[in-house]
């Protein structure tokens, strides 16, 4: 099948997770993803065979260039003139450093699009701080809101910040395609990281400025839509728990029914939504008497099928064993011989009732040296073997 | 940057792009986003208004169908229509309105569109360049489709909530309704991607997206643990999965610190305010002793941060290149300077009084493209007639009559 992307090529200089995450998107989608390393830079999360790399670098090439070096960043350029999309997320004065910056490139590829996805933006007071995905949870206030009690804030159990300015990034670039390919016209985007994450508490920022008020966590409260019941509760086995909420009247009396009409869920304060809410506490407690003699999935099963929201609280091996996910084929495997990950999560959507399941195996350090700089940018071998012996490309 | 104003010299990346927007809580960020980026969103509400006008938090802390503020966050920069597509005299005039339509944007349980006769295959044949995006608790297809969702139950069921939250308490949702944006953000790119081929293919397509999906895909390492190394990822508290984060008291609340990097320089400063304890010790150079011991660092770190103020820290450790933050409340991001120089906040109007309120914009800027400041999201059925009259050309009576029927 031809893929969405096919014909864009991508030179991309990020690390980590929220610029990879950006360009697995589009790889899955076939344009060429070009990942710029260098032999200084993969360390850590940018060893090629590790799980992690390989989770966030399938489809992907992978050169090394040292930018550090004049030359280096010449075949760069050259590299930046048969490519349409550069991406970096590097501290605002590395690619100015390098003279790499938007203006620069502009001048050998005028229809470039280049988006630079810092932790703060390329602009402001904090633009150099150092940041990565739980820094920014901690700084949008998301860390603090998630939480049971405001004296002890608990946050995203993982780097989920990084993932919602990678979603966010290939928003930015796909829309400036759209543009290039109506007026020809190249773009230069600063993403931030910070606002990316911000942005998502809308309306406790709105809230708090309109109504001068505190606003405090809500554990698993219901935050914009009354609910009540509205909360995980325990179930039988260690650590299994079941999500449950209730929005209607409707859904209310079905949950009682499911329960067998107890006496407790008869109380005159629990006949209303409104008058659940104020007691929420004391109907946690007593819905999750009746949950804990429970196994979570026979109880999501018979509350669903009664017509009452209701879901397992997933570990991640319930989510490789899930019906619903498998029957979705959500989880790709990788056929191809190669280190790292041989299953992961493929992109949340299904175009035509079709899965885009592309995966070839992230890239080795430089395993596409020769493909680009002799193929592509036309070397001859012997300086391309020069280049590597001066460890301009190494 | 200062707060833009239209640029006639600017267009919008999305400019020409018509969205018909039918979505519920799950997607009508994803519209807002659309329109954010220049689409034209006509927001469709059943006559009498979109339930989601009921849903908190409201300006002045009155309920009204006028002061949602989560309304507002979600519907900046749309029109708003009212009509009953279950009604047939609402479903031609949708219909009449799909046709000059690039998308759909729909949130209905699967099956509904069709058994109303807006199924796709309809919807194709009166324009077959359509894009329709469907966001659904668990999607389209598979044993659980017809399962209802939320914010909750997708953060449940998308192995979010099992990881978040602390060991001693019950697994915990993030804040927000981050599920409906996750879901929505995969949305946005989805339809971006389907414009893109129906460019070149000029043929429509249908998009199914599942909440349950939207939110595994934010998961990190968790099944990269799983899948490589067969571990089974669980809540961790305040400390970070991967220990290099984690969360300690100040004078004035709490600092995201890192333990690891920079040990040396990190007990230096300790030390030099004489409160490093025991940690200058040769032994805790070794970061494997440093793990074992990590309750004990914990401590001291803790002892120490608590005789500053959060700012103190987060000035310090930046100027020595840690990646360290207070973890600020609401109204310290409202605040924040960096926010603030970049004018990431804007304003939308009041519609009772003209007054104007902080609105957060898009993250990204383009060098020569414009966005669109938040316009406020539309009243119910503010835009009745312009779009049924001015543009489909529905005269006063027949108006007079589907209001009279219920239909609009």
């Amino acid at each position: 099948m031809n893929e969405i992307l096919n014909g864009i090529r991508v030179v991309d200089l990020t690390r980590v997770l929220a610029g990879p995450y950006t360009t697995r998107i589009l790889a899955d989608f076939g344009a060429e993803v070009i990942k710029v390393q260098s032999n200084k830079s993969a360390t850590g999360a940018e060893v090629n065979t590790s799980a992690y790399f390989s989770g966030w670098n399938r489809n992907k090439r992978s050169i090394t260039l040292d930018l550090s070096h004049p030359e280096a960043r010449e075949l760069f350029l050259k590299l930046t003139a048969i490519s349409n999309i550069v991406i970096e997320n590097f501290s605002p004065r590395v690619m100015a450093n390098w003279g790499l910056q938007y203006q620069s490139l502009k001048t050998v590829n005028p229809d470039l699009i280049m988006i630079s996805m810092s932790a703060m933006g390329q602009t402001g007071p904090w633009k150099d701080s150092v940041a990565f995905g739980p820094t920014i949870q901690a700084l949008s206030g998301l860390t603090y809101l998630t939480s049971f009690d405001k004296d002890a804030p608990l946050g995203p159990g993982y780097a989920y910040g990084d993932i919602v300015a990678g979603l966010y990034a290939v928003i930015a670039i796909l829309a400036a395609l759209e543009t290039r390919d109506r007026d020809g016209n190249g773009q230069y985007i600063d993403l931030s990281e910070y606002e990316a994450l911000s942005g998502l508490m809308g309306p406790a920022l709105m809230d708090v400025a309109v109504n001068q008020r505190e606003v405090l966590p809500q554990g698993n409260g219901p935050c914009y839509l009354p609910a009540a019941p509205h909360g995980c509760y325990r179930c039988s086995g260690r650590d299994k728990w079941c999500a449950i909420a209730v929005f209607t009247d409707e859904e209310w009396q079905a949950l009682k029914g499911v329960m067998g009409n107890p006496e407790w869920a008869e109380q005159e304060r629990f006949s209303e939504l409104s008058s659940r809410q104020t007691h929420a506490q004391e109907l946690d407690a007593l819905l999750g008497q009746w949950t804990v003699k429970h196994d979570p999935k026979g109880l999501m099963q018979i509350l669903q099928e009664a017509g009452v929201p209701a879901g397992v609280v997933q570990s991640s091996e319930d989510l490789a064993q899930d019906p619903q996910l498998r029957a979705r084929r959500y989880f790709i495997r990788r056929k191809d011989a190669g280190p790292g990950l041989t299953t992961a999560d493929a992109f949340p959507a299904i175009f035509n009732g079709a899965r885009t399941g592309r995966w070839k195996a992230a890239p080795l350090l430089g395993e596409d040296n020769h493909y680009v700089f002799v193929e592509l940018l036309g070397l001859e071998e012997n300086e391309l073997r020069s280049y590597m012996e001066r460890g301009i490309i190494g | 940057m200062k707060d833009k104003k239209s640029d006639p010299e600017k267009t919008s990346p999305l400019r020409g792009i018509q969205v018909l927007d039918l979505a519920d809580e799950k997607a009508s960020f994803c519209s807002k986003l659309l329109a954010d980026l220049g689409a034209r969103v006509i927001k469709v509400e059943r006559p009498g208004g979109d339930a989601l006008r009921n849903n908190g938090p409201f300006w002045k802390d009155t309920p009204h169908l006028g002061r949602s503020l989560s309304f507002w966050f979600n519907n900046t920069n749309k029109l708003g229509i009212t009509l009953d597509i279950e009604k047939r005299a609402g479903r031609e005039i949708f219909l009449r309105l799909l046709k000059k339509a690039d998308v759909l944007i729909e949130t209905f349980a699967p099956g509904y569109l069709t058994q109303v006769g807006l199924g796709f295959q309809v919807l194709c044949r009166i324009n077959p360049g359509i894009i329709l995006a469907s966001v659904t608790g668990f999607g389209q297809t598979g044993p659980q489709s017809a399962y209802k969702s939320c914010d909750l139950i997708a953060a449940a069921m998308g192995g979010q909530m099992y990881v978040t939250g602390d060991p001693s308490q019950p697994p915990l949702k993030l804040y927000g309704e981050q599920s409906y944006y996750t879901a929505s953000l995969v949305a946005v790119i989805s339809i971006l991607l389907a414009l893109r081929r129906r460019n070149m293919t000029g043929r429509g397509e249908q998009i199914d997206i599942s909440m349950q999906e939207a939110v595994a895909s934010t998961l990190e390492h968790v099944m990269i643990s799983y899948f490589h190394d067969h571990v089974i990822a669980e809540r961790q508290g305040s400390l970070f999965w991967n220990r290099e984060f984690c969360m300690v008291r100040c004078k004035d609340g709490f600092m995201l610190v890192t333990l690891f990097q920079h040990w040396e320089t990190l007990v230096g400063w300790m030390d030099s305010e004489g409160m490093a304890e025991d940690l200058m010790d040769d032994s805790w150079k070794d970061e494997a002793y440093r793990l074992e011991q990590l309750d004990h660092v914990i401590d001291v770190v803790n002892a120490w941060t608590s005789t500053h103020t959060t700012h103190e820290l987060f000035e310090l450790s930046q100027l020595m290149r840690f990646p360290w933050a207070p973890i600020q409340s609401p109204k310290d991001v409202l605040e924040s300077p960096q926010l603030k120089a970049r004018g990431f906040l804007g304003s939308v109007e009041y519609p009772q009084n003209g007054k104007r309120i902080p609105f957060p914009n898009l993250p990204f800027r383009y060098s020569s493209l414009e966005l669109k400041s938040p316009g406020r999201a539309p009243l119910i059925g503010e835009h009745n007639a312009q779009i049924l009259q001015g543009e489909l050309g529905l005269s006063d009576i027949e108006i007079v009559h589907l209001r009279s029927k219920g239909v609009i």
